[in-house]
This record gives C-alpha cells, structure tokens and sequence, in this order.
C-alpha cells in the first residue's frame, strides 16, 4: 500500500520533501482537505509520511512497542490539530515530522529525568543509516544524505546525528564529543547549513 | 542564564533539531524567532534539514498502525481553524453579560496597565528590538483578553502572595500575573505549569517582579482539565516540576 505512493525511483531529485505524485494534490494541499475532515485525504498522507515519521520516533526510542504508540499519538495529532498547519512556516513534510521528532525526543526527556538515562547510554552513538528500512525513496534519500553527511567534519557530523537519532540535548551532545558549548552550537549550526545548501533546501 | 543576542543566533542549528537544552531555552529561543527574521528564515531552512534526515530513516510501522490511526481519526473531533480576531472594543464589550463585567474589568485593567506600563517603560529606555518583542509579547496577550470566551480565576500562592490567570479555552491560551508573591534567593525563580491528564508542561518562568507584581506571562498549549501549578525551581527553570507545587488552581474548562 505504502510503496505505491513512494516517488519515481528515476528521479533523481529528491531533496528533503517528497514531491507530489503523478499530478495529484501534494501534501500542502491534502492536510488543508485533511482540516475540513476529508478521511481520504489523511489516508494519502498517512500513506506518505507514516513511513518516516514512525522510522525517525524509532530511532530515538528504539523501542518498538513504545516508538508504535507514540506514532499512532502522532498521526492522530496530524489529523486532529491540521487546522494548524501554516505553510508559511514550513513545508506540510516538515510539520509533520517535527511533531514526530518532538514528541519521541519528549518522550526520551521525560524518561531521562525518571531514570538517568545519559548515564545508561553514554556508548550509544547514532545507529548506523543502512539499518534503515529498503524502500526506495528511502534509499534515495539515504544516498544523498549519507553524501551530505559525508561532506561533514566528523565533529559536525556526530553532533548531528547525536542530536536528531540520539534525541540528546546540545549540552549532552558537547559533553559525548568532548568540546566547549559554545563550540557545539557553532558546529551543530554550521554542519546544518552545510547540510542545507548540499541538499539543496530552498 | 543569560544569552547574548549572538549566543542566541548561534542556537538556530540545535533548535531545528530539537536539542535546546531547557524548556525555558526553547521558549526564550522561540520569542527571539518572533522578533529575529533571520533567524527565523534560518530556521525554516535548517528545519527542512531535519525533515530530510527524517525521511533517511524512514522504516515500515508495524501492520496495523493504519487501521488503527485511521479508526482513532473517526473517533476524534478536529481542532477548529485558529482564526485571528482583531476585534474592535466596540464589538467585544457588548458581547459580555452585565454580571461579569466587573471582575472582569478589575483584571483587564490591572493587565492592560502592566502591558501599558511595560511598553511605555521599553520605548523610554530601550532598544527597538526589545520594543518589537515586547510588543508581539503584548499583542499576544491583547488577543487572549479579546477572546469570546475569556475567563479569570485567582488563587492564593502557598507561599504568600496571589496569582490571577485569564485564559481563553478555545484558543489554548492563557495570561498569568501575579503579586505579592515572596522575594527568592538568587539562583531561584518560580516556574509555571500546566499540570493535566496527558502531561505536565511547564508554562514559563514568572519574570522578576516589579512593585510586587510580576508582567503578564502567556503560555499556550491549554487543554481540558489542565490545572495550573507553580514551583520554585533553579534559575532557568527545569523540565518537570522538582518541588512542590505551591499554587494548584483548577481552570475553567470553557463557556
């Protein structure tokens, strides 16, 4: 169900949004219908952005069991608060996926405070991307990020990745590393940029 | 802890990705976007960063979720448009019953000269900058006041002291002042929270208070059965409440 809404794997251009399939509405269009209540609608975006938002929830949590529920809230949330969505602030794509990211990095601060977790898991580094599932415009996309991640200082690049797959704060992320703080909002931001115009994000 | 405006710019990296370190951060970072358009630029550019590092991880849910999402989305009513209302005075008093007019003019008023006090004090003494936040601040406050369906409660502070919150239960919102509240230490301050069945929130730090009072805090995020609490908590506040609540007043659910 999901694949077949997943992008022409001849196309090359794939940047960070997904474009709209075949001439039908893109995402920015379908959570505007999803806002008047059109179920059609939130099952196409369901069916374009489920994919992603339960892959990044499980790679900070981990946990299956916990990443299912907390996407299932997420999803949910789309439907219930689409009325918010403001395309002027972002892509539709990146409304979504920043609540998903949100509430599992919540979720990881919330278990933190509880337990302690930086001590547990002061190994974990980011899981490596090939763990990611095969769908094609995932490979696509991980091509080309695995690229622009490559394009990175090493620095830059576990900032990074410690601190959107490891859900860690840039405090945690600076004492991981081993640099300043002052030092790891400079990398984070400059690794991000660098990230930006090698993605091509307008 | 205080940033510099420069310190500030430089965070637009972690707050794409989610790593503010406090609540408080992210709200302070937040109000810098509103006033920052750069920043704010910046961080729509770098946010569609994350999205793509988000679909690199894309991973099939487990079967079922669809069905399951889909079934809940039946279940569940849909938040309204957040619709802008510049109302005039002229339309917005009528619309309130006689019996609630005092009271509720008593904390207008007191707000209104807050704000009113607050703005006059920025534009004699301070920047442009810090004008624009305060009046974004302010207009955001100006909005709760002008909601249909604007409610006050108060309640007194354990501690001495008593805290007034107007809130609007449709738009999420809500204004917190206070006085008489009792003078911390260094290296304290009170923190606000809604405390409710899905979670406890914090809802910001109360501000130094001046003559008593603290400026109007607005906070967001209200929903049914949330109550309001307030701790002393270290300076920068904290992400879940350490100490115990010293005010828990319910708020009304709505008209």
């Amino acid at each position: 169900m999901c694949r077949m809404d997943q992008t022409d794997p001849g196309k090359p251009e794939l940047a960070s949004v997904p474009p709209p399939e075949d001439g039908g509405p893109d995402l920015n269009q379908l959570l505007r219908l999803v806002a008047r209540g059109d179920k059609g609608a939130f099952e196409q975006v369901y069916d374009q952005l489920a994919r992603p938002a339960y892959g990044v929830i499980r790679r900070v949590l981990r946990d299956p069991a916990q990443s299912e529920e907390v996407a299932q809230d997420v999803l949910l949330e789309v439907w219930r608060t689409a009325s918010r969505f403001d395309p002027a602030m972002g892509s539709a794509a990146t409304w979504v996926l920043t609540i998903a990211h949100r509430r599992a990095i919540d979720r990881v601060r919330a278990e933190a405070a509880a337990v302690g977790r930086e001590q547990k898991a002061a190994w974990v580094g980011p899981a490596p991307l090939d763990e990611v599932a095969d769908a094609v415009e995932a490979s696509l996309d991980r091509e080309r990020i695995q690229r622009c991640l490559g394009g990175l200082t090493q620095v830059q690049r576990e900032s990074i990745t410690l601190a959107y797959y490891g859900g860690y704060t840039y405090r945690q992320v600076a004492a991981l590393v081993g640099v300043t703080l002052a030092a790891i909002k400079t990398r984070i931001r400059d690794g991000m940029i660098r990230m930006r115009d090698c993605l091509g994000v307008s | 802890m205080l940033l510099s405006r420069h310190d500030l710019h430089a965070l637009t990296g972690a707050y794409a990705l989610d790593a503010l370190d406090t609540e408080a951060e992210r709200e302070r970072f937040s109000r810098h976007l509103r006033r920052c358009q750069s920043c704010a630029g910046e961080v729509r550019g770098l946010r569609e960063v994350a999205t793509a590092l988000a679909f690199a991880a894309a991973a099939e849910p487990p079967a079922g979720l669809r069905e399951q999402v889909i079934a809940a989305a039946d279940r569940t009513r849909q938040l309204p448009p957040e619709v802008v209302r510049r109302r005039r005075m002229g339309i917005w008093w009528p619309a309130i019953p006689w019996r609630l007019w005092l009271p509720r003019l008593a904390t207008v008023t007191a707000v209104v000269a807050v704000v009113a006090a607050v703005v006059l004090g920025i534009t004699l003494s301070g920047t442009e900058q810090r004008l624009n936040t305060e009046r974004a601040e302010s207009q955001g406050v100006a909005a709760v006041l002008a909601a249909p369906d604007v409610r006050t409660v108060s309640g007194p502070v354990g501690t001495g002291g008593i805290a007034t919150v107007v809130l609007s239960a449709s738009k999420g919102e809500l204004v917190v002042s206070t006085n008489g509240l009792a003078a911390l230490p260094a290296g304290k301050v009170y923190q606000l929270w809604l405390i409710g069945p899905p979670a406890v929130r914090s809802a910001g730090l109360l501000p130094a208070a001046v003559a008593g009072r603290t400026e109007p805090v607005l906070a967001s995020g209200l929903v049914v059965g949330d109550k309001l609490g307030l701790t002393v908590e270290p300076a920068g506040g904290t992400r879940q409440p350490t100490t115990t609540p010293i005010l828990l007043l319910s708020l009304p659910a709505g008209t």
